[in-house]
Protein backbone atom coordinates (compact mmCIF):
# COMPACT_ATOMS: atom_id res chain seq x y z
CA UNK A 1 0.00 0.00 0.00
CA UNK A 2 1.29 3.36 -0.94
CA UNK A 3 0.20 5.06 2.49
CA UNK A 4 -3.35 3.36 2.12
CA UNK A 5 -2.51 3.74 -1.69
CA UNK A 6 -1.58 1.02 -3.25
CA UNK A 7 0.51 0.78 -6.29
CA UNK A 8 -0.20 -1.61 -8.17
CA UNK A 9 1.69 -3.12 -11.41
CA UNK A 10 1.10 -4.36 -14.25
CA UNK A 11 3.19 -6.55 -17.04
CA UNK A 12 3.40 -8.29 -20.09
CA UNK A 13 2.42 -11.91 -19.82
CA UNK A 14 3.93 -12.01 -16.30
CA UNK A 15 3.20 -9.56 -13.64
CA UNK A 16 6.29 -7.67 -12.29
CA UNK A 17 5.87 -5.53 -9.32
CA UNK A 18 6.31 -2.29 -11.10
CA UNK A 19 6.71 1.95 -10.56
CA UNK A 20 7.31 4.14 -13.10
CA UNK A 21 6.51 2.18 -15.90
CA UNK A 22 3.41 -0.34 -15.12
CA UNK A 23 2.15 1.48 -12.70
CA UNK A 24 -1.47 1.31 -12.06
CA UNK A 25 -2.93 3.31 -9.37
CA UNK A 26 -5.60 1.71 -6.99
CA UNK A 27 -8.76 3.08 -6.52
CA UNK A 28 -8.22 3.92 -2.12
CA UNK A 29 -8.11 7.70 -1.28
CA UNK A 30 -4.40 8.81 -1.29
CA UNK A 31 -3.47 12.29 -0.37
CA UNK A 32 -2.96 15.09 -2.73
CA UNK A 33 -0.45 17.79 -2.93
CA UNK A 34 -1.59 20.64 -4.94
CA UNK A 35 1.15 23.37 -3.90
CA UNK A 36 4.54 22.75 -3.10
CA UNK A 37 5.39 22.41 0.29
CA UNK A 38 8.35 24.37 2.11
CA UNK A 39 11.57 23.89 0.19
CA UNK A 40 13.25 21.80 3.20
CA UNK A 41 10.49 19.12 2.72
CA UNK A 42 12.40 18.14 -0.68
CA UNK A 43 15.86 18.21 0.81
CA UNK A 44 17.99 15.23 2.04
CA UNK A 45 19.43 15.49 5.72
CA UNK A 46 22.49 15.65 4.56
CA UNK A 47 24.52 15.72 0.56
CA UNK A 48 26.23 12.53 1.51
CA UNK A 49 22.96 10.71 1.58
CA UNK A 50 22.15 12.02 -1.29
CA UNK A 51 25.32 11.46 -3.53
CA UNK A 52 24.84 7.98 -1.98
CA UNK A 53 20.94 7.76 -3.03
CA UNK A 54 21.86 9.00 -7.00
CA UNK A 55 24.55 6.53 -7.27
CA UNK A 56 22.32 3.58 -6.52
CA UNK A 57 20.88 4.41 -9.60
CA UNK A 58 23.15 2.57 -11.89
CA UNK A 59 25.73 -0.22 -11.44
CA UNK A 60 28.69 0.74 -9.65
CA UNK A 61 30.46 0.32 -12.60
CA UNK A 62 29.08 3.39 -13.93
CA UNK A 63 27.91 5.31 -11.35
CA UNK A 64 31.31 4.97 -9.16
CA UNK A 65 32.84 7.35 -12.18
CA UNK A 66 29.77 9.52 -12.26
CA UNK A 67 29.05 13.08 -11.61
CA UNK A 68 26.18 13.28 -9.10
CA UNK A 69 24.45 16.69 -8.81
CA UNK A 70 22.66 17.21 -5.05
CA UNK A 71 19.35 19.14 -4.81
CA UNK A 72 19.96 22.47 -2.27
CA UNK A 73 18.44 25.40 -1.24
CA UNK A 74 18.64 27.17 -4.92
CA UNK A 75 18.40 24.07 -6.91
CA UNK A 76 20.68 20.89 -7.93
CA UNK A 77 24.63 21.77 -7.95
CA UNK A 78 27.40 19.37 -8.73
CA UNK A 79 28.65 17.31 -5.24
CA UNK A 80 30.97 14.93 -7.43
CA UNK A 81 32.59 15.62 -10.56
CA UNK A 82 33.20 12.17 -13.23
CA UNK A 83 34.92 11.33 -15.06
CA UNK A 84 32.94 9.55 -17.70
CA UNK A 85 30.37 11.71 -18.61
CA UNK A 86 27.64 10.09 -16.61
CA UNK A 87 25.64 12.30 -14.42
CA UNK A 88 23.33 10.76 -11.50
CA UNK A 89 20.80 12.72 -9.15
CA UNK A 90 17.53 11.98 -7.37
CA UNK A 91 14.64 13.25 -9.10
CA UNK A 92 11.81 15.30 -6.93
CA UNK A 93 8.03 14.38 -7.78
CA UNK A 94 8.00 17.24 -10.49
CA UNK A 95 10.19 15.29 -12.61
CA UNK A 96 8.21 11.94 -13.78
CA UNK A 97 4.74 12.78 -14.79
CA UNK A 98 2.07 10.78 -14.36
CA UNK A 99 4.27 8.30 -15.73
CA UNK A 100 5.50 8.11 -12.50
CA UNK A 101 3.21 9.05 -10.36
CA UNK A 102 -0.14 7.81 -11.12
CA UNK A 103 -2.29 8.96 -13.90
CA UNK A 104 -2.79 12.41 -12.96
CA UNK A 105 -0.52 14.60 -11.33
CA UNK A 106 -1.90 14.55 -7.42
CA UNK A 107 2.08 13.96 -6.16
CA UNK A 108 3.36 16.76 -8.87
CA UNK A 109 4.39 18.48 -5.21
CA UNK A 110 5.20 15.46 -3.52
CA UNK A 111 7.67 16.16 -1.14
CA UNK A 112 8.55 12.46 -0.24
CA UNK A 113 8.86 11.02 -3.69
CA UNK A 114 12.71 10.61 -4.29
CA UNK A 115 13.61 8.69 -7.57
CA UNK A 116 17.43 8.03 -8.26
CA UNK A 117 18.40 8.08 -12.18
CA UNK A 118 22.02 8.54 -14.04
CA UNK A 119 22.04 9.43 -17.48
CA UNK A 120 23.96 8.30 -20.29
CA UNK A 121 26.47 11.22 -21.65
CA UNK A 122 24.00 12.12 -24.21
CA UNK A 123 21.03 12.09 -21.81
CA UNK A 124 22.66 14.46 -19.99
CA UNK A 125 23.54 16.69 -22.33
CA UNK A 126 19.67 16.63 -24.02
CA UNK A 127 17.44 15.42 -21.87
CA UNK A 128 18.49 16.52 -18.11
CA UNK A 129 18.91 20.12 -18.94
CA UNK A 130 15.05 20.58 -19.26
CA UNK A 131 14.63 18.47 -15.71
CA UNK A 132 17.22 21.42 -13.93
CA UNK A 133 15.31 24.05 -15.49
CA UNK A 134 11.93 23.03 -14.49
CA UNK A 135 13.36 22.90 -10.67
CA UNK A 136 14.82 26.15 -10.53
CA UNK A 137 11.54 27.29 -11.43
CA UNK A 138 9.75 25.01 -9.02
CA UNK A 139 12.09 26.74 -6.29
CA UNK A 140 11.47 30.16 -7.63
CA UNK A 141 7.86 29.93 -6.41
CA UNK A 142 6.09 28.76 -9.89
CA UNK A 143 3.14 26.97 -10.08
CA UNK A 144 2.55 23.93 -11.62
CA UNK A 145 0.26 25.65 -13.71
CA UNK A 146 3.45 27.96 -14.30
CA UNK A 147 5.98 25.21 -15.12
CA UNK A 148 4.14 23.40 -17.81
CA UNK A 149 3.58 26.58 -19.58
CA UNK A 150 6.78 27.62 -19.81
CA UNK A 151 7.67 23.63 -20.77
CA UNK A 152 5.35 24.62 -23.42
CA UNK A 153 7.16 28.39 -24.41
CA UNK A 154 10.41 26.61 -24.56
CA UNK A 155 9.40 23.73 -26.68
CA UNK A 156 7.70 26.00 -29.73
CA UNK A 157 10.38 28.04 -29.38
CA UNK A 158 13.02 25.29 -29.44
CA UNK A 159 14.56 26.31 -26.83
CA UNK A 160 14.40 22.89 -25.28
CA UNK A 161 16.36 20.25 -27.28
CA UNK A 162 15.28 17.20 -28.73
CA UNK A 163 17.11 13.86 -27.16
CA UNK A 164 20.45 13.05 -29.05
CA UNK A 165 20.50 9.41 -30.22
CA UNK A 166 21.51 7.03 -27.97
CA UNK A 167 20.09 9.44 -25.22
CA UNK A 168 19.25 6.91 -22.18
CA UNK A 169 19.13 6.82 -18.08
CA UNK A 170 19.45 4.00 -15.69
CA UNK A 171 16.62 3.61 -12.82
CA UNK A 172 18.17 0.27 -11.34
CA UNK A 173 17.90 1.50 -7.77
CA UNK A 174 16.92 -0.59 -4.90
CA UNK A 175 16.36 2.59 -2.78
CA UNK A 176 14.52 5.77 -3.24
CA UNK A 177 10.46 5.57 -4.25
CA UNK A 178 7.28 6.95 -2.43
CA UNK A 179 7.09 7.71 1.38
CA UNK A 180 5.26 4.26 1.98
CA UNK A 181 7.99 2.01 0.61
CA UNK A 182 6.42 1.40 -2.51
CA UNK A 183 8.87 1.04 -5.52
CA UNK A 184 9.54 0.69 -9.37
CA UNK A 185 11.34 -2.57 -10.83
CA UNK A 186 14.43 -1.91 -12.07
CA UNK A 187 14.74 -0.07 -15.79
CA UNK A 188 16.57 1.26 -18.33
CA UNK A 189 15.07 4.44 -20.10
CA UNK A 190 15.47 5.24 -24.02
CA UNK A 191 14.76 8.92 -25.07
CA UNK A 192 13.63 10.12 -28.21
CA UNK A 193 12.11 12.19 -30.15
CA UNK A 194 7.98 11.81 -29.97
CA UNK A 195 6.85 7.86 -31.71
CA UNK A 196 4.13 6.28 -31.70
CA UNK A 197 4.33 4.20 -28.13
CA UNK A 198 2.46 1.29 -30.84
CA UNK A 199 5.60 1.43 -33.17
CA UNK A 200 7.61 -0.33 -30.12
CA UNK A 201 4.49 -2.50 -29.30
CA UNK A 202 5.03 -0.46 -25.56
CA UNK A 203 2.15 -1.31 -23.26
CA UNK A 204 0.84 -4.83 -25.23
CA UNK A 205 0.28 -7.75 -23.31
CA UNK A 206 3.76 -9.60 -22.42
CA UNK A 207 5.71 -6.97 -23.86
CA UNK A 208 8.29 -5.61 -21.33
CA UNK A 209 8.06 -2.20 -22.61
CA UNK A 210 6.34 0.88 -21.57
CA UNK A 211 6.24 4.37 -23.13
CA UNK A 212 5.66 8.13 -21.55
CA UNK A 213 4.30 10.47 -23.84
CA UNK A 214 3.43 14.09 -23.28
CA UNK A 215 4.67 14.13 -19.66
CA UNK A 216 6.74 15.63 -18.54
CA UNK A 217 8.43 16.90 -21.99
CA UNK A 218 5.83 16.57 -24.94
CA UNK A 219 9.03 16.91 -27.24
CA UNK A 220 10.03 13.54 -25.22
CA UNK A 221 8.75 9.59 -25.86
CA UNK A 222 10.64 7.98 -23.37
CA UNK A 223 10.83 3.92 -23.39
CA UNK A 224 10.80 2.25 -19.94
CA UNK A 225 12.48 -1.42 -20.75
CA UNK A 226 12.13 -3.75 -17.92
CA UNK A 227 15.76 -5.21 -17.04
CA UNK A 228 16.14 -8.44 -14.95
CA UNK A 229 18.28 -7.29 -12.01
CA UNK A 230 18.66 -4.05 -10.07
CA UNK A 231 22.06 -2.29 -10.09
CA UNK A 232 22.87 -3.78 -6.94
CA UNK A 233 23.03 -7.22 -8.89
CA UNK A 234 19.93 -8.87 -7.09
CA UNK A 235 17.36 -10.29 -9.75
CA UNK A 236 14.12 -8.22 -10.36
CA UNK A 237 10.81 -9.54 -8.50
CA UNK A 238 8.97 -11.85 -10.54
CA UNK A 239 5.67 -13.81 -10.27
CA UNK A 240 4.21 -15.77 -12.72
CA UNK A 241 0.55 -15.00 -13.28
CA UNK B 1 29.02 -30.70 -27.57
CA UNK B 2 26.77 -28.75 -30.14
CA UNK B 3 22.97 -29.77 -28.80
CA UNK B 4 21.72 -29.46 -26.04
CA UNK B 5 23.83 -26.61 -24.09
CA UNK B 6 26.84 -26.37 -26.16
CA UNK B 7 26.33 -22.57 -26.16
CA UNK B 8 28.24 -20.81 -23.10
CA UNK B 9 27.34 -17.41 -22.44
CA UNK B 10 29.68 -14.77 -22.03
CA UNK B 11 29.33 -12.87 -19.18
CA UNK B 12 28.26 -9.46 -19.39
CA UNK B 13 28.94 -7.60 -16.27
CA UNK B 14 26.64 -10.32 -14.14
CA UNK B 15 27.54 -13.62 -15.89
CA UNK B 16 24.71 -13.65 -17.73
CA UNK B 17 24.15 -16.50 -19.78
CA UNK B 18 23.22 -15.33 -23.56
CA UNK B 19 22.46 -16.84 -26.58
CA UNK B 20 23.13 -15.45 -30.13
CA UNK B 21 23.52 -12.07 -30.46
CA UNK B 22 25.43 -13.52 -27.82
CA UNK B 23 26.20 -16.87 -28.18
CA UNK B 24 29.57 -17.88 -27.71
CA UNK B 25 30.67 -21.66 -28.08
CA UNK B 26 32.57 -23.21 -25.15
CA UNK B 27 36.96 -23.25 -25.57
CA UNK B 28 36.71 -26.78 -25.20
CA UNK B 29 33.70 -27.70 -27.34
CA UNK B 30 33.99 -25.99 -30.15
CA UNK B 31 31.51 -27.63 -33.16
CA UNK B 32 32.94 -28.12 -36.83
CA UNK B 33 31.15 -24.67 -38.44
CA UNK B 34 31.59 -25.58 -42.37
CA UNK B 35 34.16 -22.73 -43.95
CA UNK B 36 31.21 -22.73 -46.70
CA UNK B 37 27.95 -22.58 -46.99
CA UNK B 38 26.56 -26.23 -46.87
CA UNK B 39 23.70 -27.78 -48.80
CA UNK B 40 20.97 -25.40 -48.99
CA UNK B 41 18.79 -27.85 -47.63
CA UNK B 42 20.22 -28.16 -44.24
CA UNK B 43 19.26 -24.26 -43.56
CA UNK B 44 15.42 -24.70 -44.03
CA UNK B 45 12.97 -25.87 -41.67
CA UNK B 46 11.01 -29.31 -42.72
CA UNK B 47 7.83 -27.01 -42.32
CA UNK B 48 6.91 -23.69 -43.00
CA UNK B 49 4.48 -24.37 -40.44
CA UNK B 50 7.14 -24.76 -37.82
CA UNK B 51 9.57 -21.90 -38.72
CA UNK B 52 6.66 -19.63 -38.79
CA UNK B 53 5.95 -20.65 -34.86
CA UNK B 54 9.75 -20.81 -34.15
CA UNK B 55 9.45 -16.91 -35.97
CA UNK B 56 6.31 -15.85 -33.95
CA UNK B 57 7.91 -16.83 -30.68
CA UNK B 58 10.75 -14.34 -30.96
CA UNK B 59 8.14 -11.52 -29.70
CA UNK B 60 4.80 -11.67 -27.20
CA UNK B 61 1.40 -12.91 -29.25
CA UNK B 62 0.37 -9.20 -28.39
CA UNK B 63 2.60 -8.29 -31.24
CA UNK B 64 4.20 -11.46 -33.30
CA UNK B 65 0.21 -12.66 -33.12
CA UNK B 66 -0.67 -9.56 -36.36
CA UNK B 67 3.02 -9.66 -37.73
CA UNK B 68 3.77 -10.44 -40.87
CA UNK B 69 5.91 -13.83 -41.11
CA UNK B 70 8.78 -14.36 -43.63
CA UNK B 71 9.96 -17.81 -44.31
CA UNK B 72 13.03 -19.37 -46.06
CA UNK B 73 13.00 -20.85 -48.97
CA UNK B 74 15.36 -22.28 -51.78
CA UNK B 75 15.52 -18.51 -52.98
CA UNK B 76 14.99 -16.63 -50.14
CA UNK B 77 12.23 -15.66 -47.84
CA UNK B 78 8.51 -15.39 -48.91
CA UNK B 79 5.96 -14.34 -47.16
CA UNK B 80 4.08 -16.95 -45.36
CA UNK B 81 1.53 -14.68 -43.30
CA UNK B 82 0.59 -11.47 -44.07
CA UNK B 83 0.53 -9.35 -41.42
CA UNK B 84 -1.62 -5.90 -40.17
CA UNK B 85 0.39 -4.57 -37.57
CA UNK B 86 3.45 -3.34 -39.63
CA UNK B 87 5.57 -5.62 -37.59
CA UNK B 88 7.71 -8.71 -39.42
CA UNK B 89 9.07 -11.98 -37.96
CA UNK B 90 11.45 -14.37 -39.16
CA UNK B 91 13.96 -16.53 -38.30
CA UNK B 92 17.81 -15.47 -39.29
CA UNK B 93 20.35 -17.76 -40.34
CA UNK B 94 24.18 -17.74 -39.35
CA UNK B 95 25.11 -14.89 -42.17
CA UNK B 96 23.29 -12.46 -39.81
CA UNK B 97 24.60 -13.71 -36.63
CA UNK B 98 26.97 -10.67 -34.54
CA UNK B 99 30.01 -11.74 -35.09
CA UNK B 100 29.47 -10.37 -38.71
CA UNK B 101 31.89 -11.74 -41.72
CA UNK B 102 34.30 -12.70 -39.21
CA UNK B 103 32.28 -15.12 -37.21
CA UNK B 104 33.12 -18.79 -37.54
CA UNK B 105 29.56 -19.78 -37.70
CA UNK B 106 28.79 -17.44 -40.50
CA UNK B 107 27.53 -20.96 -42.49
CA UNK B 108 26.44 -22.29 -39.67
CA UNK B 109 23.43 -24.74 -40.92
CA UNK B 110 21.87 -25.01 -37.75
CA UNK B 111 21.63 -21.52 -36.39
CA UNK B 112 18.04 -20.25 -35.88
CA UNK B 113 17.82 -16.82 -34.57
CA UNK B 114 14.09 -15.77 -34.35
CA UNK B 115 13.13 -12.35 -34.52
CA UNK B 116 10.65 -9.82 -34.61
CA UNK B 117 10.98 -6.18 -36.23
CA UNK B 118 9.01 -3.08 -35.50
CA UNK B 119 7.82 -1.23 -39.00
CA UNK B 120 10.60 1.40 -38.64
CA UNK B 121 13.18 -1.94 -38.17
CA UNK B 122 11.23 -3.87 -41.02
CA UNK B 123 11.63 -0.71 -43.71
CA UNK B 124 15.26 0.02 -42.46
CA UNK B 125 16.81 -3.26 -41.17
CA UNK B 126 15.37 -6.21 -42.82
CA UNK B 127 15.76 -5.55 -46.47
CA UNK B 128 19.39 -5.78 -46.37
CA UNK B 129 19.20 -9.13 -44.58
CA UNK B 130 17.37 -10.26 -46.84
CA UNK B 131 19.48 -9.32 -49.64
CA UNK B 132 22.41 -10.67 -47.99
CA UNK B 133 20.10 -14.16 -48.05
CA UNK B 134 19.31 -13.85 -51.75
CA UNK B 135 23.57 -13.43 -52.11
CA UNK B 136 23.86 -16.67 -49.78
CA UNK B 137 21.79 -18.62 -51.36
CA UNK B 138 22.96 -17.92 -54.62
CA UNK B 139 26.34 -19.65 -53.89
CA UNK B 140 28.25 -15.82 -53.54
CA UNK B 141 30.76 -16.39 -51.62
CA UNK B 142 31.48 -14.57 -48.46
CA UNK B 143 34.28 -12.52 -49.15
CA UNK B 144 32.32 -11.97 -52.40
CA UNK B 145 29.40 -10.28 -49.71
CA UNK B 146 31.65 -8.53 -47.78
CA UNK B 147 32.89 -7.02 -51.04
CA UNK B 148 29.23 -6.40 -52.18
CA UNK B 149 27.79 -4.57 -48.21
CA UNK B 150 30.90 -2.28 -48.70
CA UNK B 151 29.94 -1.30 -51.81
CA UNK B 152 26.29 -1.03 -51.26
CA UNK B 153 26.84 1.46 -48.30
CA UNK B 154 29.74 3.51 -50.55
CA UNK B 155 26.95 4.23 -52.78
CA UNK B 156 24.11 4.53 -49.72
CA UNK B 157 22.02 1.66 -51.44
CA UNK B 158 21.86 0.07 -48.18
CA UNK B 159 19.52 2.10 -46.15
CA UNK B 160 21.00 3.45 -42.43
CA UNK B 161 18.99 2.35 -39.33
CA UNK B 162 15.85 4.38 -38.34
CA UNK B 163 16.63 5.40 -34.87
CA UNK B 164 13.32 4.21 -33.51
CA UNK B 165 14.04 0.62 -35.24
CA UNK B 166 13.60 -2.32 -32.57
CA UNK B 167 13.79 -5.69 -32.73
CA UNK B 168 12.61 -8.49 -30.34
CA UNK B 169 14.36 -11.55 -29.58
CA UNK B 170 12.51 -13.32 -26.61
CA UNK B 171 11.82 -16.72 -27.67
CA UNK B 172 12.11 -19.46 -25.25
CA UNK B 173 12.97 -21.49 -27.99
CA UNK B 174 11.68 -24.29 -29.95
CA UNK B 175 12.58 -27.34 -27.33
CA UNK B 176 14.87 -29.01 -30.24
CA UNK B 177 18.02 -27.76 -28.96
CA UNK B 178 18.02 -24.37 -30.23
CA UNK B 179 18.06 -21.40 -28.51
CA UNK B 180 19.84 -23.17 -24.95
CA UNK B 181 20.47 -20.70 -23.01
CA UNK B 182 19.19 -17.29 -24.79
CA UNK B 183 18.57 -14.63 -22.76
CA UNK B 184 15.56 -12.56 -23.88
CA UNK B 185 15.98 -9.24 -25.23
CA UNK B 186 15.60 -6.65 -27.09
CA UNK B 187 17.51 -4.92 -29.72
CA UNK B 188 18.16 -1.23 -30.09
CA UNK B 189 19.91 -0.62 -33.59
CA UNK B 190 21.56 3.20 -33.68
CA UNK B 191 24.44 5.04 -35.73
CA UNK B 192 28.15 4.06 -34.88
CA UNK B 193 27.85 4.73 -30.94
CA UNK B 194 30.58 3.89 -28.70
CA UNK B 195 29.49 1.31 -26.40
CA UNK B 196 30.85 2.42 -23.64
CA UNK B 197 28.33 5.67 -24.16
CA UNK B 198 25.63 3.17 -23.15
CA UNK B 199 27.51 1.36 -20.99
CA UNK B 200 27.37 -1.22 -22.53
CA UNK B 201 29.01 -4.46 -21.28
CA UNK B 202 30.63 -3.14 -17.70
CA UNK B 203 29.73 -5.14 -15.16
CA UNK B 204 26.24 -5.23 -13.55
CA UNK B 205 25.05 -3.33 -17.03
CA UNK B 206 22.31 -5.25 -18.76
CA UNK B 207 23.47 -4.26 -22.50
CA UNK B 208 25.74 -5.75 -24.45
CA UNK B 209 26.96 -3.70 -28.06
CA UNK B 210 27.38 -4.98 -31.29
CA UNK B 211 29.75 -2.86 -33.73
CA UNK B 212 28.56 -3.58 -37.36
CA UNK B 213 31.51 -4.00 -39.33
CA UNK B 214 31.50 -3.09 -42.09
CA UNK B 215 27.98 -1.95 -41.65
CA UNK B 216 27.78 1.74 -39.83
CA UNK B 217 25.55 0.60 -37.26
CA UNK B 218 25.86 -0.96 -33.51
CA UNK B 219 23.42 -2.49 -32.28
CA UNK B 220 22.49 -2.66 -28.41
CA UNK B 221 20.96 -5.76 -26.86
CA UNK B 222 18.97 -4.98 -23.52
CA UNK B 223 18.19 -7.73 -21.37
CA UNK B 224 14.46 -8.46 -20.14
CA UNK B 225 13.11 -10.09 -17.36
CA UNK B 226 10.90 -12.60 -19.24
CA UNK B 227 10.47 -14.48 -22.09
CA UNK B 228 8.12 -13.79 -24.44
CA UNK B 229 5.21 -16.84 -23.18
CA UNK B 230 5.63 -14.41 -20.05
CA UNK B 231 7.70 -17.10 -18.36
CA UNK B 232 10.29 -15.20 -16.12
CA UNK B 233 13.93 -15.63 -17.13
CA UNK B 234 15.02 -18.25 -14.24
CA UNK B 235 17.65 -17.25 -11.21
CA UNK B 236 20.43 -19.14 -12.20
CA UNK B 237 20.73 -16.69 -15.83
CA UNK B 238 21.39 -13.89 -13.32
Amino acid sequence: MRSGNSLKVELCGLVLLVGIIGIVRAEDAKPSFPVMAPIPQYLEATASAEIALARTAAPPSISGDASVLVLGKHGYETAAEGKNGVVCLVWRAWSAGPGATGDDDRDFWNPKLRIPICYNPAGARSVLPAYLESTKWAFAGASKADIKERTRVQLASHQMAAPESGSMAFMMGRAGGFADGHHWPPHIMLFFPPISSADWGAGLHGVPISADQEEPEPNITTFNVLVPMYSDGTPAPVKQH
Amino acid sequence: MRAKGSSIARILGLAFLIGTIGTVWAEDAKPPFPPVMAPIAEYLEASASAEIALARSAAPPSISGDASVLVLGKDGYDTAAKGKNGFVCLVWRAWAGPGGFDAPDFWDPKYRAPICFNPAGARSVVPAYLERTKWALAGISKAEMRDRTIAAIASNRMATPDPSTLAFMMSKGDGQGHLNHWQPHVMLFLAHTVAADLGAGLKGVPLIAFPGAPEPVTVFDVFVPVYSDGTPVSAEKH
